[in-house]
């Protein structure tokens, strides 16, 4: 049984190869990065002696170097939250469109599948196999970048071990990344059905059929009711997700605030997971509400794929 | 017998438009039935009824089950090729194999591969890089490796060539059908399926215009060729269709007996293909 439904999802990976050659793609540019900066940091060889020499002995310094790794952590997960973002949206909209459009749809719908199996594997997939992959391209990048570094560190006469892989709280960043990863696609996932409900329901172009209202509808609500509802819940949606606690990232750039110095920063701070609120963002009304919406539009995908006769 | 399939007036409307118009027949299991119907008679509508694509209005039982409603089920036991049926084109044929054996409990996957290894079909191969022809065998490969109760063919040699159509015709019947199969056959060919078949159902507009087993067919349907003086007297026992051929008269009856047309000309048993556009004829009359 399990088997069955480990099937559909195989399915879609095999028609759907970016979804692991993304995030191979972008490991290895995120790799080939670490590596151009540093032999370009390697030009400026004598402050660099200083650097980690002065690293080693600032002996109560290691908040300053943690914050510093976890900020690098993120910074090169956001490339792959980004294109996350970019290939579930045309992933989503493909879906049910290409068996119709490839005609292979009767094929598909003469095994004992139910259609409500097939969209739910391609809901399944959006949500979580993609962002499951992408954390696997996170981790090997996180892995190999601080072997990558280390062996540089070493090799200019630092020691690695207390540099880097004593100050990196690996586990807990990578914990809170899936935390977040999981966050944004549940947060999103009324998005996704809606692209998923457009990939069945729509005869040509998903990607401008699917935008297409929620470009117009703000423009008309503006025009004719004055008010931007709309705009705020549809288009703010990505930008209101209740899953950080209530830390203003400004702060990190005000000079006046203490915090803007690192080695200010108590030391809780710096991993990622204190800045995370789980239990806000599974009460959030907003949450639930993106979950129902989500459920509707999936819905409306199966029954479209179940009723509409495609000859 | 058995009845396997089960329409007891059954109907689908586009809007006014009645493309399969209260219908009832009975399929039983065992059987090669060809569904004849030229394009726009309702015969893909009937098909997709039963196989649950489509809902209808009426009886329509499959194998006991309500196709529309029980769908599931219902592919496990039956199987179709439709000629709109394309295998997806960017998958591997064992990725195909790996995945019609997960989802389908009646599949046989060592039946299927040897049945590809008859053919020039490569199991690393691209859907996209087979022929025509190979992507049918493929196809065909995965029907037959079903154990199925019913097996719907939908013009299921359409595009190929005259000696691929004939050796997937022998294999149906050599390696596929027996007992306690059913196979339900639609197409345009019918001349090369008529002696594959051992019943016959004509569809037009919607209506069901003949439903008979081919060995009754001799017994009602009567073709005389005649000329002259014996033509005029044939003529009066009206025949329902008449052509000329090398100024001959052939004329195509109906429940007239064989002694009565004995010694008018030449009897034979008419080809379903003319029987086929008699009835239609008729019917457009």
């Amino acid at each position: 049984m399990i088997g069955h439904y480990v099937a559909l999802i195989k399915r879609e990976l095999w028609e759907h190869r970016s979804i692991f050659v993304t995030p191979i793609a972008i490991a290895s540019v995120v790799m080939l990065g670490t590596l151009t900066a540093l032999v370009f940091v390697g030009e400026f060889q004598d402050e660099l002696y200083l650097a980690i020499f002065a690293a080693q002995n600032a002996a109560g310094a290691d908040i300053p170097r943690k914050a510093v790794l976890t900020g690098l952590f993120i910074g090169s997960s956001w490339l792959f939250l980004l294109s996350l973002g970019v290939l579930t949206v045309f992933y989503a909209l493909d879906s049910l469109y290409a068996e119709r459009k490839d005609k292979s749809i009767l094929f598909w719908r003469s095994l004992p599948v139910t259609d409500a199996e097939t969209v739910i594997s391609k809901l399944f997939t959006a949500l979580f196999v993609i962002p499951a992959i992408a954390m696997i391209g996170i981790m090997a990048t996180h892995l190999v970048n601080l072997v990558i570094t280390s062996l540089w560190v070493s090799s200019k006469g630092g020691d690695a071990g207390m540099l880097i892989w004593g100050s990196v709280s690996l586990f807990d960043n990578w914990f809170a990344m899936i935390i977040v990863l999981f966050a944004i696609a549940i947060w999103m996932s009324p998005f996704i059905g809606w692209f998923l409900f457009v990939s069945a329901w729509t005869k040509r172009s998903p990607l401008l059929m699917a935008f297409l209202p929620l470009i117009l509808i703000p423009m008309f609500e503006g025009i004719f009711l004055r008010s931007t509802h709309f705009m705020e819940s549809v288009w703010g949606r990505s930008a209101q997700i209740p899953i950080f606690t209530g830390i203003d990232i400004k702060l990190f750039f005000d000079e006046d605030n203490p915090m803007h110095s690192a080695a200010n920063m108590p030391e809780e701070m710096v991993s990622l997971l204190t800045h995370l609120d789980v239990g806000k963002f599974v009460t959030s009304v907003d949450t639930w509400i993106g979950i129902v919406v989500c459920g509707l539009l999936t819905t409306a995908a199966i029954y479209v794929r179940r009723y509409r006769d495609e000859s | 017998m058995t009845s396997l399939v089960t329409a007891r007036g059954v109907s689908k409307h586009f809007g006014a438009v009645r493309a399969v118009d209260n219908v009832s027949f009975e399929i039983e299991k065992g059987k090669i039935l060809g569904l004849i119907g030229p394009n726009g008679a309702g015969k893909t509508t009937l098909l997709k009824a039963m196989l649950g694509l489509t809902d209808c209005d009426g009886d329509l039982s499959v194998i006991g089950l309500d196709p529309f409603r029980q769908r599931k089920q219902l592919m496990r036991e039956i199987c179709f090729i439709a000629d709109v049926a394309v295998l997806p084109r960017w998958i591997r044929v064992k990725q195909l194999l790996d995945y019609v054996e997960a989802v389908h409990p009646n599949f046989t996957r060592a039946r299927a591969e040897e049945l590809l290894r008859q053919t020039k079909v490569q199991a690393n191969a691209k859907v996209k890089e087979l022929s025509k022809g190979m992507v049918t065998q493929l196809h065909l490969a995965i029907i037959m490796a079903i154990d199925a109760k019913l097996l719907v063919l939908d013009e299921p040699t359409l595009g190929l060539d005259i000696l691929f159509r004939k050796e997937f015709y022998a294999n149906l019947l050599n390696d596929y059908f027996d007992e306690e199969r059913t196979i339900l056959i639609t197409t345009h060919q019918v001349e090369e399926i008529e002696n594959l078949l051992t019943d016959i159902m004509f569809i037009n507009d919607g209506r069901i215009l003949l439903d008979s087993p081919m060995d009754a067919l001799g017994e009602t349907y009567i073709e005389l060729m005649t000329s002259g003086e014996k033509a005029q007297k044939a003529r009066g026992l009206g025949p329902m269709a008449e052509s000329q051929i090398f100024g001959k008269s052939v004329m195509l009856y109906e429940g007239v007996s064989r002694e009565q047309l004995e010694g008018l000309g030449e009897i034979r048993i008419p080809s379903v293909a003319d029987l086929f556009v008699a009835k239609i004829k008729e019917a457009r009359k």
